[in-house]
C-alpha cells in the first residue's frame, strides 16, 4: 500500500509500571506452584508398580474357571524348590569389639551369607525325574507283518509327534491353513446364502501342544526298516468254496409271538437266504459261470496248446486240412481223452484229415498232460473246448 | 396303501429274484464250449521209441536186432522224426502182446512207440510190429505182418518203416525202393563211370556196367524193372535200354549219324522220350517201344532237351532255349504250342516232374551257382532248395516229398556225391555211400 507522501509516525513513550507489576505476579504465582505440596501428586511420589497382565481368550477364561473337579488331572511335575536356608544360630553376631587380631576384614563378615552348618542345613532335593507323559491315545500298534513287509519298529516305546511346547491340554492338530494364534477361530467366509455379512477372517487355531518335550536326545530312532525281510511266499490259491449243508432255520427266524415280529422276521430270513446262498461249487455242473476268460488266459492257453502243435511230420496234404476238435478239461485242466473228437475237417482228404486230426490230438494231449493253467474259479468257461487248427501259416509255400 | 406296508413286499419280492438269479445254472444256462483258433505250431523231429524187436526164436535173433535199426534209421532220415536212445528208456518190453505201459513212455516224452517181433522158420523171415501213439494210449491203426526171405531182411525193416512212416505223416511210403546211378572212381581227368544200383539208403551196391564206356543218366521205368540210360559205348552218346531181370540191354533208335540222350519213360511204360539231335538241331522225340515208331514233339530250331512226362501222360516239360537261354516249357504230350514256365533269372535245367504231379524240381545256374529247386506247374512259388558249386540232376523219391540229387566239389579233387533234400527246404543229408557217385535215378516203390 502506497502511503501519501509526507506523513510519518513518531514514536511515543508509554508508561511501564504494570509490566513490571504484571511480572511480577507472574513470577510469585510460578514459585508458589513450585514449593507448594498442594500442587504435588501423591502418586508421583511413589514407585509405579507394573503388573504383567496377559491377556486371555474368553474360552481360556472358561476353561481356567472350570471347578477343580471336573478338570481333568493333568500330570504335574512336582518340582522342589530350595528353601533358604535359615539363618545359623552360630551365625556370628555383629560384635561391636573389633577381634584383637582381625584376619581379615570384620566389616565384611556380617554382609557375608553365614556359611550353612552341614547338620543343619536343610537338604537340597534333587528334583525327580518327571513322569512319563501318559498318552491317552492308544499308540498306534507296530504294521502288522503280514501288511506291511517292513521291519518291525525301532522301540515300542510309542513316539509322539514334536511339538514346540507343552500346553496343559494337548490342542489338536490344526489345520494346515490355519495360521498360529492364541484364540481358536472359526473360519468364516462369505457365503452366498449367508442372511449376514460377516467379515472375512483367516482361520487360526493354537499351535499344535504336545503333551512333552521330547528332546534330540530322547529323539525316536528313525522308522526305515532295519533289516530287509525275505518276502512272504504267495499265498496259496484260495481253496474253492464249499458246499455247506444250509443248517435248519435258526431259533431266532422263528416266527415271534406278536405278528408285526413275525413279519420282520420273515423279511429279514427271506433277505438272508437271498443273501447267503450257497457259494458255486466248481465241481457241480450247475456252479455259476462268474466271468468268462479274460484274453491273456484265453492267449495263455491258446500258447500252451500251439507250442505242442508239432507239424513238421505232416504230409503237405495233411497241411492243407483245417480241423476242429472238441474235448473237456477236467478240473485240474487235464484233457478227458474220451471226449476228443473230431468236430469238422476241411481242405483235403479223409486220410489228410486223419491225420491232422491226430497231430492236434497229440498237441492237445502232451501240453496238457500236467493240466492247462486256467483260472479254477471260470471252469465252466473251459470245461468244454473247441479248438480250430488252421496249418495255414505253417504250409510250405 | 402306507409305505410301510409296501416295503417289506417289495423286500420279499427282490429277495425272491436275488436267489433266482443267483442260484444253480441248468446246463441249458451253462456257457458254451471256450473257442480257439490256432494257426501257428512247431516244426521239430517228433520223438518215438523203438525197443529192439522182440526174436521170437534163436534164428531170430540176429535179425531182429538189425531190422530194429533200419526201422530206426529209415525214420531219423527224414528229419521228421527223432529217436530216443535206449538208455533213456524205463521199461523194455519183453513181448510183443505185453501191454504198453504208456505212463513209462510218456515220461520219456516218446510220442510214438514202435514194437515188434521177428521169427525165422528155414529161410523165411517174418516181421511184424505194432504202432502206438503214447499220449493217447492207443495203438495207431492195425498191426503188420511182413514175411520173406531171410536175404531180403532188409527190406523188411524199410517195409516196417515205411509204414510207420506213413501212418504218422500221411505221405506215401519211400524206404523200400532203390537208386540207380552212376558210380565214380578215378581221378576227374580219367573218371571211370559205372551204371550202378543200390537201395535208397545206400546200401546193396550193384554195377550194372562195367566202366568200359562213358555212361550217363539212368532212368526208372515206371515199373522199377528197367532202366534206360545213355552210352558212349559207340563212340557217340545213344540211348539204351536195360531189363534189370536179365540184365539184357538194347540199344534205341540206332539211325547213322543220330545222337540221342535224355530219355524218360512215359507213365505207362509204353513210351520213351529222348532228345534226338539230327542234322545239328536237338529235338524231342517220342519213341514207341512195343513198335520202334519215332514222333518228333519240338520243331523249333533252339535246342530241345531233357523231357519228363507229367505223372498223367498229359503233358512234357522239358528244356529250351529258344529264348536265348535255357528255360523250362511245358506242351501237350503229343506236341503242340510250348509255354514257358520258368521266368527267373537264371538258366534252368533237368526238369522233373514230382510223382504227385504238383511241382516241378530243376537245376538252375545263376551267378555261378547251382540250385536244386522246385515250383508249381505253372512256373509259380518258385523255391530253391539248395545251393553249391554244382548241384544238379534232381530225382523224385516216389512220395514225391524227397529229392535226390549230384553236388559236385570244386576243385582238381574234387568229387561227386548224393544228396537228398526235402521239399520244404529241410534236412539236406548225403547218402552214405563209399564212392563218388552222380545222376541218381530214384526208382519206384518195390513190389
Amino acid at each position: 500500500m502506497d502511503f501519501p507522501q509526507g506523513m510519518a509516525f513518531e514514536e511515543e513513550a508509554l508508561p511501564r509500571t504494570g509490566m513490571i507489576v504484571s511480572g511480577a505476579l507472574h513470577l510469585g504465582v510460578i514459585a508458589l506452584v513450585l514449593l507448594s505440596p498442594f500442587f504435588r501428586s501423591r502418586d508421583s511420589a511413589r514407585t509405579v508398580a507394573t503388573t504383567e497382565v496377559s491377556l486371555i481368550s474368553p474360552e481360556e477364561f472358561a476353561a481356567l474357571t472350570v471347578p477343580e473337579a471336573s478338570r481333568p488331572e493333568v500330570p504335574r511335575a512336582e518340582i522342589a524348590l530350595p528353601v533358604p536356608a535359615p539363618e545359623a544360630e552360630a551365625a556370628p553376631a555383629i560384635s561391636p569389639e573389633r577381634p584383637e587380631e582381625p584376619q581379615s576384614r570384620p566389616a565384611a563378615a556380617p554382609l557375608t551369607p553365614p556359611e550353612p552348618v552341614a547338620e543343619e542345613a536343610p537338604k537340597v532335593e534333587t528334583p525327580p525325574a518327571p513322569p512319563v507323559a501318559e498318552v491317552e491315545d492308544t499308540p498306534p500298534e507296530p504294521p502288522a507283518p503280514e501288511a506291511l513287509a517292513l521291519a518291525e519298529p525301532p522301540s515300542d516305546t510309542p513316539t509322539p509327534r514334536e511339538a514346540p511346547r507343552v500346553a496343559p491340554e494337548p490342542a489338536a492338530p490344526a489345520p494346515p491353513e490355519a495360521l498360529p494364534d492364541e484364540v481358536l477361530r472359526e473360519e468364516v467366509s462369505q457365503s452366498p446364502e449367508a442372511v449376514e455379512k460377516k467379515p472375512e477372517t483367516e482361520p487360526t487355531a493354537p499351535p499344535e501342544a504336545s503333551t512333552e518335550i521330547v528332546t534330540e536326545a530322547e529323539k525316536p530312532a528313525s522308522s526305515a526298516p532295519v533289516s530287509s525281510p525275505r518276502p512272504r511266499a504267495r499265498p496259496a490259491r484260495p481253496a474253492p468254496p464249499v458246499a455247506v449243508a444250509k443248517a435248519p432255520p435258526a431259533e431266532a427266524a422263528a416266527p415271534e409271538k406278536d405278528g408285526k415280529d413275525a413279519m420282520a422276521a420273515a423279511i429279514a430270513a427271506a433277505v438272508e437266504d437271498a443273501a447267503s446262498t450257497p457259494a458255486p461249487v466248481a465241481s457241480s455242473p450247475a456252479a455259476a459261470a462268474g466271468p468268462p476268460l479274460s484274453r491273456s488266459e484265453k492267449e495263455g492257453f491258446r500258447l500252451a496248446v500251439s507250442r505242442c502243435w508239432n507239424v513238421g511230420a505232416l504230409s503237405a496234404e495233411a497241411l492243407r486240412v483245417t480241423v476242429t476238435i472238441g474235448f473237456s478239461l477236467t478240473r485240474d485242466g487235464r484233457p478227458e481223452p474220451a471226449s476228443l473228437r473230431m468236430i469238422s475237417a476241411s481242405g483235403g482228404s479223409d486220410g489228410a484229415a486223419r491225420q491232422a486230426y491226430e497231430a492236434a490230438r497229440r498237441a492237445i494231449l502232451r501240453c496238457g498232460a500236467r493240466g492247462y493253467n486256467l483260472p479254477i474259479e471260470k471252469y465252466e468257461h473251459w470245461r468244454d473246448i473247441e479248438i480250430t487248427f488252421n496249418p495255414e501259416k505253417m504250409r510250405i509255400k | 396303501m402306507s409305505i410301510k406296508r409296501i416295503l417289506p413286499l417289495l423286500v420279499l419280492v427282490l429277495a425272491g429274484l436275488g436267489a433266482l438269479f443267483s442260484g444253480p445254472l441248468t446246463a441249458q444256462e451253462r456257457p458254451g464250449p471256450l473257442r480257439i483258433i490256432i494257426d501257428e505250431g512247431v516244426i521239430e523231429p517228433l520223438p518215438f521209441a523203438v525197443p529192439d524187436f522182440i526174436a521170437e526164436n534163436a534164428a531170430a535173433r540176429e535179425y531182429a536186432a538189425r531190422i530194429t535199426r533200419i526201422v530206426a534209421a529209415d525214420l531219423q532220415s527224414t528229419g521228421l522224426f527223432r529217436e530216443i536212445p535206449k538208455e533213456a528208456f524205463i521199461s523194455s518190453v519183453t513181448s510183443f502182446d505185453a501191454p504198453v505201459q504208456f505212463g513209462d513212455w510218456k515220461a520219456i516224452n516218446a510220442q510214438a512207440l514202435i514194437t515188434g517181433a521177428v521169427s525165422v522158420s528155414g529161410r523165411r523171415l517174418t516181421v511184424k510190429f505194432r504202432l502206438y501213439d503214447v499220449f493217447s494210449g492207443a495203438p495207431l491203426g492195425k498191426g503188420l505182418q511182413f514175411a520173406g526171405t531171410t536175404a531180403s531182411w532188409r527190406r523188411m525193416g524199410h517195409k516196417v518203416a515205411d509204414a510207420v512212416y506213413s501212418r504218422i505223416t500221411g505221405e506215401g511210403p519211400y524206404f523200400d525202393s532203390r537208386v540207380a546211378f552212376i558210380a565214380e572212381s578215378g581221378p576227374k581227368n580219367a573218371r571211370v563211370k559205372r551204371l550202378a544200383i543200390m537201395d535208397y539208403d545206400g546200401a546193396n551196391v550193384q554195377y550194372l556196367t562195367d566202366g568200359r564206356a562213358l555212361v550217363l543218366a539212368p532212368r526208372f521205368s515206371p515199373a522199377g524193372d528197367r532202366l534206360l540210360y545213355t552210352s558212349y559205348e559207340s563212340g557217340f552218346p545213344r540211348v539204351y535200354l536195360l531189363d534189370l531181370g536179365s540184365l539184357r540191354r538194347r540199344a534205341l533208335d540206332e539211325q547213322p549219324g543220330t545222337m540221342s540222350f535224355a530219355p524218360r519213360f512215359s507213365p505207362d511204360g509204353r513210351t520213351v522220350l529222348l532228345s534226338l539231335s539230327v542234322g545239328g538241331n536237338t529235338d524231342i522225340y517220342s519213341l514207341d517201344l512195343a513198335t520202334g515208331n519215332r514222333r518228333r514233339l519240338t520243331s523249333a530250331p533252339s535246342i530241345e532237351i531233357a523231357p519228363s512226362f507229367s505223372p498223367d501222360g498229359r503233358q512234357i516239360v522239358f528244356t529250351s532255349d529258344r529264348s536265348g537261354s535255357s528255360q523250362l516249357y511245358i506242351m501237350p504230350a503229343g506236341g503242340g504250342e510250348p509255354r514257358r514256365i520258368s521266368r527267373g533269372k537264371g538258366r534252368y535245367n533237368t526238369p522233373v516232374w514230382s510223382p504227385r504231379g504238383d511241382l516241378i524240381a530243376f537245376t538252375k545256374q545263376n551267378k555261378g551257382r547251382f540250385h536244386i529247386g522246385v515250383m508249381q506247374i505253372d512256373g509259380t512259388e518258385e523255391r530253391l532248395l539248395t545251393s553249391s558249386f554244382l548241384d544238379e540232376g534232381p530225382t523224385w523219391a516216389p512220395n514225391g516229398r524227397v529229392i535226390m540229387f549230384t553236388r559236385e566239389t570244386a576243385g582238381a579233387g574234387g568229387t561227386s556225391a548224393l544228396y537228398t533234400v526235402d521239399t520244404s527246404g529241410r534236412n539236406l543229408r548225403r547218402v552214405p555211400m563209399k564212392g563218388a557217385a552222380s545222376d541218381p535215378a530214384w526208382s519206384p516203390l518195390l513190389k
